[in-house]
């Protein structure tokens, strides 16, 4: 019994993880600290839900309190989903428990008391597969599992011990001020190859021929400011999977190239015949952006 | 006086990874650099340090190679470099770095912060300072941005999900920062030069009493290579490279 313990402070991604329990047939229980959570955690196809009521506003501050819990309980795989949150607390209990720990990982099995990962490293240059003995944690993001919906699980509530010594002043919600990205069809993203900030219209103009959202590397966002954060591309970035990802002066650093990795065709224009881009291109063109952005801009429009 | 740590690990960079055809991957030709983000937790230190007077010191663990980095990470400011090199680091996981880790800072006197980068930018695992936390049972505030000092007391404030979160907690802690908050400034030469000068102490796994033995077992490192058609129209002039790219792109039935 208890051989998977899930939580994530987003119930979502907590749903997506019992999906991934239940695929390999594991008993799966979930953990949550909020009871506004719990209630909508009940229909997500767990065996149980465990309401652990510690009176603190800050999750994490629960790790020391859960790290006994699954010690006592016997948990084979504590299974977080991969937020900020999520992974603080997932490294605090694996460092309680002084076990090993798969960060971020893109894909696990857990068979016969060994949990066999893999994760990407090196800003995702390199994969590497692991083997871990149980206990263990891992912490998943979201996308890799779909989620099952079941039956109400039955609600139990644990009254726990939290950490107090963080204390929460206040929490205002950040203005989401840039596109969302993940979820958009078409992309023109734009690299440090854009000289001028005026030379934005140009890129405009070939999103709109497209219908296209604008994403950007992590320069452009962060060096130069000329594209809101949220729209930078990359590992340190946001992950998209569009059907078409069309990149203007990117030169292709794996930084970056890591957050693109699930577009279905991606298109590069780069004067750099040497640019990293062009090997992970479905199609390129070698050209100055200055002359062939216009050109294709009126071509699209034409097409369409 | 009290003293924070900045840790940092030495990592080889990443730009100079070779990925043969075979996916495995060269690394002879790299050099190695203190990981970028932890930079940002090395600045943070001094920026604290500039509050508050205390004393700053520096640690990393890895291979006996590491003692190259104390140069650069002493010239960022900290006074003095302590050190743990040993060859069990190439398969250290991070059960293992956050043992020896803490273990060495309990042997650093007057210790009150550990500042750490949210990952390195080999692993970006980003466990190391949740772990070290934990191993001290000290309290550990991650994702932070912006950090107040008053004596013992930290209000330090975080960038998560869709929020910032302001909170307080009280020395000694462990801290981890983005690093959007702490850019670090390159070296200045006499930085640079008077680095050399500065106290070192070396410390040994066996002495820390620390088990070496990780818990992740690597079965395989592959290069990454992205399979894709590389479709690339080189010759001719702008409109012959635009029409064939936009008749591929037809085809592809990317622009219905």
């Amino acid at each position: 019994m208890n051989e998977v313990l899930i939580y994530s402070d987003k119930p979502s991604l907590a749903a997506e993880l019992v999906g991934f329990a239940r695929e390999e047939e594991h008993d799966v229980t979930i953990v949550t600290f909020s009871p506004e959570e719990a209630s909508e955690l009940v229909g997500c196809g767990a065996s149980k839900v465990v309401l652990l009521d510690g009176d603190s506003d800050i999750p994490e501050n629960n790790a020391r309190a859960l790290a006994g819990l699954i010690d006592e309980w016997g948990v084979s795989l504590f299974a977080v989903g991969a937020t900020p949150r999520g992974r603080d607390l997932a490294a605090r209990v694996a460092g309680y428990l002084g076990c090993g720990m798969a960060s971020d990982v893109s894909a696990v099995h857990l068979l016969d008391g060994k949990l066999s990962t893999e994760r990407l490293m090196y800003g995702g240059a390199m994969v590497r597969s692991e083997e871990f003995s149980t206990p263990v944690v891992v912490t998943i993001p979201s996308g890799r599992f779909e989620a099952v919906r079941g039956v109400d699980s039955p609600l139990e509530t644990i009254v726990i011990q939290p950490d107090m010594r963080v204390h929460l002043v206040e929490r205002e919600p950040l203005s989401q001020e840039g596109a969302d990205l993940s979820c958009a069809p078409r992309i023109v993203s734009v690299g440090m190859g854009v000289s001028k900030r005026e030379d934005m219209a140009l890129i405009e103009g070939l999103a709109a021929a497209l219908d296209a959202r604008i994403g950007c590397t992590r320069g452009i966002a962060e060096e130069r400011g000329w594209v809101p954060a949220e729209q930078y591309v990359g590992i340190s970035g946001v992950s998209v999977a569009p059907d078409l990802y069309l990149s203007v002066g990117v030169s292709g650093q794996v930084q970056h190239m890591v957050g693109v990795r699930d577009a279905k065709v991606i298109v590069a224009i780069d004067k750099n015949e040497k640019a990293p881009i062009f090997r992970e291109a479905d199609f390129g063109i070698v050209g100055d952006l200055y002359a062939v952005v216009p050109l294709l801009t009126d071509a699209l429009v034409t097409a369409r | 006086m009290a003293t924070i740590v900045a840790c940092y690990k030495w990592v080889l960079d990443e730009e100079d990874l070779v990925i043969n055809p075979d996916r495995s991957i060269d690394v002879s030709h790299a050099r190695g650099k203190i990981s970028e983000f932890d930079k940002s937790a090395i600045e943070a230190t001094m920026q604290v340090a500039a509050q508050t007077g205390d004393a700053t010191a520096t640690l990393t663990f890895g291979t006996p190679d590491v003692r190259k980095s104390l140069k650069d990470a002493l010239s960022r400011g900290p006074a003095t470099g302590y050190w743990v090199g040993d060859a069990a680091a190439c398969d250290a996981d991070a059960l293992v770095t956050s043992q020896v880790l803490a273990s060495a800072i309990r042997t650093i006197d007057g210790t009150s912060l550990v500042i750490c980068a949210e990952g390195a930018s080999d692993t970006y695992a980003r466990q190391i300072a949740p772990r070290v936390g934990a191993l001290l049972d000290w309290p550990t505030v991650t994702s932070v941005i912006e950090m107040k000092v008053e004596g013992d007391s930290i209000t330090a404030t975080r960038k998560l999900d869709g929020c910032l979160e302001t909170v307080t907690v009280n020395r000694p802690c462990v801290i981890a920062v983005l690093p959007a908050g702490y850019e670090p400034p390159i070296p200045g030469l006499k930085a640079v030069l008077s680095a050399g000068k500065k106290p070192l102490h070396e410390l040994g796994i066996a002495e820390l009493g620390c088990d070496p033995a990780p818990a992740a077992k690597v079965l395989s490192s592959q290069g990454f290579i992205a399979n894709r058609r590389n479709v690339i129209f080189v010759d001719g002039d702008a409109s012959d490279k635009v029409t064939s790219l936009v008749s591929a792109l037809k085809k592809e039935g990317m622009l219905s």
